[in-house]
């Protein structure tokens, strides 16, 4: 099975890559757009539908994987959760992020928001929203992510990943478990 | 956070909290609720369905015909309603001149000449509809009505109904509805029907004079396929004639997708899903899982998928529509047999309570 790790290569100077895996390939390409334009630091930006990832030697060390889900789609969510397994345990460690949009749309059911808000706290991952309709809500989306890829990478001296994961993984809000009406 | 919650819950008023307790479940507030205001309001309602819920059964429901005749022939948009500060069941007339006037006012605003008389005049009337709530804690429902001449009738042409607008709650979460405080009167479902100016004119005077927002009520992927599992279950009594649903696919351009299925197959379909709660005797109420409407719902989509190769879970459900009702996902309802109005209005009385800020 082949796993993506996180520790077989070198990092490179100066560099950071980031992999977006999205389902509908929508988001991501606007992201890439936006996040290879960030100076002195090189980014380079890797697009997967999902994963397990062909078989490539070149591929350089991936730094942060983004799961970008679009939740008013359920085989959006379907298919980040089975990508899941293809990553390799150390990536759990601060270097995985969920990335949400039209987390507000009516046709949403509640359950699917919690449902993800379960797994992602479950990993320890950070669960950031995202507005992917106008191009300020892409470039907010973008410098969050950053500000997690730089640490990441090691490129932000003091801090380390699994420091970082620390404060900004998802949490349940304390009514997660409220039960419905019976 | 954790130790505000629990003096919360101690509070006094809540002392109907102690016998919800029974259950060992806590239960706690919003987030808005925790600051001291809206303490008193203790208990938010679940954020979620309910996830069993009672088979549908056909109701003889004891309400004027004429009121039951107007509800099922016509389509319906839905709104919610936060609770109505001292609205008072026994002022209705009261309450029906004030609206006249105010929409009258409304209308002649920015019209230089006196318009004669009551020529285009606007009438509106508000009645109690009994016999709709189905629990001892739902207030009853509220009928309004405006009537107006149309433009160019003679004297004594009587008047035609031009807006209809329906207050209701059907199986309100009684701990909510008890947690409100005593001026309050929840109604959080708002089915109308009629010309926008109108409704929006009825909305600001109801908002003024009750102290209340309104908003619109969108049902949701999950409620769409209650609705769709609910009318499917009582296939048995009346023949629903075809499950027709309306899904949308992002591709570009978006693809809309109508799947319609024949009766029979759709009841054979929700049988076997049900096998587990078919030995019941015939005079029980089953329950309906959240879990069986799910499967039924993901066996509708492999099929679709193994004939067109096209994942329905990709989409957005859109529409459901049996003979016995349809309901759009922007809100639009059409209940079209009388026997499962309670039903229904029970779901939406849930969705309303749900979507409802408070």
């Amino acid at each position: 099975m082949s796993l993506l790790k996180p520790f077989s290569k070198l990092p490179g100077l100066n560099t950071a890559n980031i992999l977006l895996v999205e389902n509908q390939e929508q988001l991501q390409h606007m992201l890439a757009d936006v996040l290879v334009k960030e100076t002195p630091l090189t980014v380079t930006v890797r697009l997967a539908k999902s994963l397990p990832l062909p078989v490539d030697e070149s591929r350089p060390r991936i730094d942060l994987v983004v799961f970008i889900i679009n939740l008013t789609s359920e085989l959006s969510f379907q298919s980040a959760e089975d990508s899941l397994k293809y990553l390799d345990p150390g990536y759990f460690l601060g270097k995985v992020c969920f990335m949400v949009t039209n987390a507000r749309h009516a046709s949403v059911p509640t359950e699917r928001l919690d449902a993800l808000r379960r797994l992602a706290a479950s990993l320890h991952c950070p669960l950031l929203f995202a507005e992917d309709q106008t191009p300020e809500g892409v470039i907010g989306a973008a410098e969050r992510l950053l500000t997690i890829l730089k640490v990441s990478a090691g490129v932000v001296p003091m801090t380390t990943a699994l420091y970082l994961s620390n404060l900004t993984r998802c949490t349940l809000p304390p009514d997660i478990d409220q039960p419905s009406f019976d | 956070m954790e130790q505000t919650n629990a003096s919360v819950t101690r509070t006094p008023l809540d002392s109907v909290a102690v016998k919800r307790k029974s259950k060992s479940r806590s239960y706690r507030q919003s987030y808005r609720s925790c600051l001291g205001v809206a303490s008193r309001l203790g208990l938010t309602p679940a954020r979620r369905l309910t996830t069993n819920r009672k088979a549908p059964e056909s109701h003889n429901i004891t309400v004027n015909p004429e009121h039951l005749a107007l509800l099922v022939k016509n389509e319906w948009q839905l709104a919610y309603v936060t609770p109505l500060h001292q609205f008072r069941h026994t002022q209705l007339r009261s309450y029906a001149r004030h609206l006249s006037a105010f929409v009258v006012a409304e209308k002649q605003q920015g019209l230089a000449v006196e318009v004669s008389g009551l020529q285009n005049g606007f009438k509106a009337s508000m009645t109690v509809v009994q016999g709709m709530s189905e629990a001892d804690d739902d207030p009853e429902t509220v009928l309004i009505q405006i009537h107006s001449k149309p433009l160019f009738s003679r004297p004594d042409d009587p008047q035609k109904l031009v807006w209809s607008g329906w207050l209701t709650c059907i199986n309100g979460n009684p701990e909510y509805l008890h947690s409100l405080p005593k001026d309050f009167t929840c109604l959080p479902l708002f089915v109308y029907k009629g010309a926008e100016n109108l409704s929006s004119l009825v909305k600001s005077w109801v908002q003024r004079t009750f102290d209340c927002c309104f908003g619109p009520l969108e049902l949701s992927q999950t409620s769409l396929q209650w609705l769709a599992a609910l009318w499917t279950n009582c296939h048995a009594e009346s023949n629903i004639q075809h499950l027709r649903m309306l899904w949308t696919l992002p591709s570009a351009p978006p693809l809309q997708v109508t799947y319609a299925v024949d009766p029979h197959d759709v009841w054979e379909l929700w049988g076997s899903v049900r096998k587990g709660s078919w030995g019941d005797g015939a005079g029980e109420a089953r329950w309906i899982d959240l879990e069986e409407v799910a499967s039924f719902m993901q066996s509708l989509k492999s099929h679709f998928y193994r004939h067109f190769k096209l994942d329905l879970s990709a989409g957005i459900l859109n529409q459901v529509s049996t003979a016995l009702g349809s309901a759009r996902f922007n809100g639009r309802i059409k209940i079209s047999n009388s026997a499962y109005v309670i039903t229904t209005l029970t779901l939406l009385t849930e969705c309303a309570l749900l979507k409802m800020p408070i």
